[in-house]
């Protein structure tokens, strides 16, 4: 079971997230502390590691946990991809690891997986 | 509501024919043999990235822009809201460099009047297939009077360092504009020491 399914209640704080939220690869800043808000449901994310072979239909697997963000402009650093149906995927802004969450164009907010990235 | 966490925020484009390396320049990762990652396949539209400067929190967001795109089809809406601009050709390709004054043309006639420029020459890794001199970068920029520096994508050189000071350019104009708002010229004064400590040793 991954770390952060387990421990991801001692990650919140009045429904924010109590530390900083940063790519689990290379350590980028992606949130401050207490500017997301938890939020679950389920939701199919692709895979970060894709098979060259099925590049048109994503292996993806089933998150439930995620840092919500209203406004675009409260991360430190991330990055967007190009548009994909109403969603675009988001990536650590320096290693380009991701996706690590999703921005819904419906209503413009963005959803970072607590299992794609790391606490400090 | 949460606060807001920055103090400002500026909007650059990465502009150039296509093939200068502008989506490398945003979008570092390199795929292996057998596995791609999703986000590459897809490719990055833009990014935010926060800087300090002066004390300051500032976010970038950066855009590249689509390959086919060619000079003479870009208007002002492809422009609008674009604070920066970072223009790049490929030191290895003589037509890029030609171009960059096209671009420059259509960046007086549909951007914004006070958009920041700095023309990039990248690929500089790449010495042995050069076909455009340094000296021309810092000719063409100089008469322009516009920021130059040669970067390369794939080895990282002056990459980051290009965005923070195309930031910082832009952040001289918007404090110029505020009365009482002090310009820290720390900076610059380091960079004027390196210079002088420089000639010290050709004496
Ligand atoms: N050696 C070297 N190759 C580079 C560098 N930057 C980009 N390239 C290569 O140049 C080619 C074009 O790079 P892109 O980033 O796709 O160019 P682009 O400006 O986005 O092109 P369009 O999207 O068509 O406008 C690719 O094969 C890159 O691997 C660099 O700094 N050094
Ligand atoms: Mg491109």
């Amino acid at each position: 079971m991954p770390v952060c399914s387990e421990n991801y209640e001692s990650e919140i704080a009045e429904g924010r997230n109590c530390r900083s939220v940063k790519c689990k690869f290379c350590g980028s800043v992606i949130l401050s502390p207490s500017t997301a808000t938890f939020a679950s449901f389920e939701f199919q994310l692709p895979l970060i590691r894709q098979n060259k072979s099925n590049e048109t239909e994503p292996e993806t697997e089933t998150v439930s946990f995620f840092w919500s963000v209203s406004d675009m402009y409260t991360f430190q650093n991330v990055g967007f991809s190009h548009t994909v149906g109403n969603n675009k995927y988001l990536a650590c802004a320096d290693c380009e690891a991701g996706p690590i969450g999703y921005h819904d164009l419906t209503n413009k907010t963005s959803f970072v997986a607590l299992s794609r990235v790391q606490h400090s | 509501m949460a606060k807001k966490t920055y103090d400002l925020l500026f909007k650059l484009l990465l502009i150039g024919d296509s093939g200068v390396g502008k989506t490398c320049i945003l979008f570092r990762f390199s795929d292996d043999a057998f596995t791609t990652t999703f986000i590459s396949t897809i490719g990055i539209d833009f990014k935010i990235k926060t800087v300090e400067l002066r004390g300051k929190k500032i976010k970038l967001q950066i855009w590249d822009t689509a390959g086919q795109e060619r000079f003479h089809t870009i208007t002002t809406s492809y422009y609008r809201g674009a604070m920066g601009i970072m223009l790049v050709y490929d030191i290895t390709n003589e037509k890029s460099f030609e171009n960059i004054v096209k671009w420059l043309r259509n960046i007086d006639e549909h951007a914004n009047e006070d958009v920041e420029k700095m023309i990039l020459g990248n690929k500089c890794d790449m010495s042995d297939k050069r076909t455009v001199s340094k000296e021309r970068g810092e000719t063409i920029a100089r008469e322009h009077g516009i920021r130059f520096m040669e970067t390369s994508a794939k080895a990282n050189i002056n990459i980051d360092k290009a965005f923070n000071d195309l930031a910082e350019a832009i952040l001289d104009k918007t404090a110029g504009r505020e009365p009482g708002d002090h310009v820290d010229r720390v900076l610059v004064d380091r960079k004027q020491q390196s210079n002088t400590s420089r000639s010290c040793c050709n004496n």
